[in-house]
């Protein structure tokens, strides 16, 4: 019994960092209009940025350079690329356009950092179990949940109370409605977008931590990322989160008793979300529909 | 309530998200180098995808040979060439680039692969099409058992080569109490099995074994169990990414503090990766740069460094292996023909300057496994790169592999 709480609690752990991915993509759904195949390319450019400013920012510094460099590309990606494929009734040019963006991410970090995964190295301090008893509770893992939880917190409120962040609200439920009172559209998805890819940096950057940093890094988070924003709800933020902690949870569980599993289960989630509750758990009806 | 987007409904976004299941495997091709060369070696290796870092280096080592070969007049007095393809680690790419390769670049022989399972798919094909097919880095034990061919020849140990170089330091050094972490595929399976047979042979007790998918990312499950059970050596046998995350979680969990950690096969790329803290352990490496008193290693180091900028690993060597053996088979054949070759290279000896070890190997005629070298040693978790390794011990192959017999391997030839 012992196990299965520690594997139960190792799940929710993993799940925040699905969470984290899940906001970021529900969000460029919602509003962009695009499902990002690149999101995992986006994780490891963040987590690659990281890894180059260690040594001269440090940890610390690098934990926010990262993600705000990775936003940055963000928004230029989605002035260069994206924005050209607001007004094109067909999804099958996003996909497109995302799937080879994705895969030109993977090979220029492949080309630029090499094949051969790097050793990214965290602070000291967080390197080792926070008690004995509990040692998968590591300090770096508690370090990560709080770091998660803060920036879930933080892009709730800036979407609840910020002028800008009500705005991108208001675009997601009618984004013509809010041209018409005057709003500059352009703008308001640029910034979406690179807010987005700066939380899949972000991701990308404390994954590193855990993971091995290499190119092909972002495709094993992005499938589950997927999962939890269907799981959750398309389109709904609070539900990508929900999603996002209950695949990591049962997932976790699943690898107590049957690891082999622990991959599939996700999946045979979404399948029973979709034909009990297909708009999600907290999806709206109508809403993508 | 308006809808957010005239295009994107749930259904599209359903059928984007299983498109995106083909990511991973979606791999560009890479730049093929062709020429109007006369000889042609088709080399599919792990270009792209986990193992990518180990098929990049085994393709150095084969190139720097190529160059060698080509300076000595090539093979036959023709010059040599290398196709590379990109495998990605997968069966359905290896094999559609195999049959490219043959069919329409009808190349003269085929050499690579770090993945067993690719290395299985590509020992049959060669058997079917009668070409030449020299192993370069899957492990997996029926290449050269059950389900050997007169085509293939192998150049890296098999699992039980591996898991029979370091039982026994592990057992007498740290205890008899283990718990093993299988990666659920073809080599860990075997590796496992060799370990769990070897440890009761010593008198030991396997206190579990956990299998999880190749590619997993988080190993929490795995080293909770560990910790559980409370074992004196903890075997790791996952390899490329999985390792190194596994490594990581379990150093952060305080593991490697609390008991010995021991690994079929350590490889000198996945060290690179890992971050000092999470550098512990003992374990095999099938070739090590560090040979103070062989100077054919020491120049092939320098070689390779000066070539590259990095320091070749067993994988650079393997390529580097391939590429001469074929080199060496059809000079002494004095032929082209895949048969003659094979008939050349089955019991060949590799010269000093090519085997680049303490001891003499060579191809045994039974089963085309060659009889490598294991170096039996520790992880230096205090070296700076390259000085990742420390070599305690080093066996030849001839005492650790199993008989052609045992592995059940009857090398049958065309009429």
């Amino acid at each position: 019994m012992e196990l299965v709480l520690f594997d139960a609690f190792n799940g929710l752990i993993q799940g925040t960092f699905y969470a984290l991915m899940a906001l970021g993509l529900s969000l460029i759904i919602s509003l962009n209009s695009v499902i990002n195949f690149a999101h995992g390319g986006f994780m490891v450019i963040g987590a690659y940025l990281a890894f180059t400013l260690a040594p001269y920012i440090g940890f610390w510094g690098a934990l926010f350079a990262g993600p705000i460099l990775a936003g940055l590309l963000g928004i230029l990606v989605e002035r260069v690329l994206v924005r050209r494929l607001y007004g094109r009734a067909d999804p099958i040019y996003s996909l497109l356009l995302t799937f080879g963006l994705a895969l030109i991410i993977e090979n220029s970090v492949r080309s630029i950092w090499g094949a051969q995964g790097q050793p990214f190295r965290i602070p000291a301090g967080l390197d080792s179990p926070v008690s004995s008893v509990y040692f998968f509770l590591t300090g770096y893992r508690v370090f990560v949940m709080a770091a998660i939880a803060l920036a879930a917190a933080s892009l709730f409120a800036f979407l609840r109370f910020s002028r800008f962040g009500l705005r991108i609200r208001a675009g997601i439920l009618d984004l013509e409605t809010v041209s018409a009172l005057g709003v500059n559209v352009y703008l308001l998805r640029a910034v979406n977008f690179a807010i987005g890819i700066a939380l899949a940096g972000f991701a990308g950057v404390l994954a590193a931590g855990v993971l091995q940093l290499s190119p092909t890094m972002g495709n094993d988070v992005i499938m589950a990322t997927f999962v939890a924003i269907v799981v959750g709800g398309i389109g709904s933020l609070l539900g990508s989160v929900l999603g996002g902690l209950i695949i990591g949870l049962a997932a976790g569980v699943t690898a107590a008793y049957y690891p082999v599993a622990s991959d599939v289960v996700i999946y045979v989630i979404m399948a029973f979300v979709l034909i009990v509750r297909p708009r999600g758990l907290l999806g709206q009806e109508g809403l993508f529909e | 309530m308006s809808k957010p987007s005239k295009f994107l409904t749930r259904r599209r976004i359903l059928e984007a998200g299983a498109a995106v299941a083909a990511l991973p495997i979606a791999a560009p091709f890479i730049v093929k180098a062709r020429g109007e060369s006369p000889v042609k070696i088709g080399f599919i290796d792990p270009f792209s995808g986990t193992y990518a870092a180990l098929g990049g280096y085994e393709l150095n080592g084969a190139r720097m040979a190529l160059t060698e070969i080509n300076a000595k007049g090539g093979i036959l007095g023709r010059s040599v060439e290398i196709i590379p393809e990109d495998s990605a680690a997968d069966v359905g790419k290896a094999t559609v680039k195999f049959h490219k390769l043959v069919e329409q670049d009808k190349v003269d022989f085929i050499s690579g692969s770090v993945s067993s399972a690719v290395s299985l798919a590509l020992s049959h094909a060669a058997n079917l099409k009668g070409i030449l097919y020299l192993d370069t880095g899957g492990h997996v034990d029926t290449v050269t058992g059950q389900h050997c061919h007169w085509t293939t020849f192998k150049i890296c140990s098999d699992t039980w080569m591996l898991a029979n170089a370091i039982t026994k330091t592990l057992v007498t050094k740290f205890g008899k109490r283990w718990y093993i972490s299988t990666p659920d595929y073809a080599w860990g399976h075997f590796l496992e099995a060799g370990f769990a047979s070897l440890l009761k042979q010593n008198g030991g007790t396997l206190l579990g074994n956990a299998l999880m998918p190749l590619g997993s990312t988080d190993f929490s499950s795995v080293l909770i169990k560990v910790q559980a059970a409370k074992p004196e050596v903890f075997i790791v046998l996952q390899g490329g990414d999985d390792f190194v995350n596994l490594m990581k979680q379990a150093t952060q969990f305080g593991m490697t503090k609390k008991m010995a950690f021991g690994y079929g096969l350590v490889e000198f790329e996945n060290l690179v990766a890992l971050p000092q803290p999470a550098r512990t352990g003992w374990g095999v490496m099938e070739w090590w740069w560090q040979q103070p008193k062989n100077l054919h290693a020491a120049a092939f180091v320098a070689k390779y460094r000066k070539l590259y900028a990095k320091t070749p690993s067993a994988r650079s060597w393997f390529g580097y292996v391939a590429m001469h053996s074929i080199a060496m088979g059809a000079a002494k054949a004095k032929s082209l023909e895949s048969i003659k070759v094979a008939r050349a290279i089955e019991g060949m000896a590799l010269p000093p300057e090519l085997a680049l070890g303490p001891y003499p190997i060579s191809y045994r005629a039974q089963d085309h496994q060659l009889l490598i070298t294991e170096f039996v040693g520790e992880v230096n978790g205090t070296g700076k790169y390259p000085d990742f390794f420390e070599v305690k011990e080093t066996i030849p192959g001839t005492k650790l592999a199993k008989s052609p017999a045992a592995k059940g391997c009857k090398i049958t030839y065309p009429a």
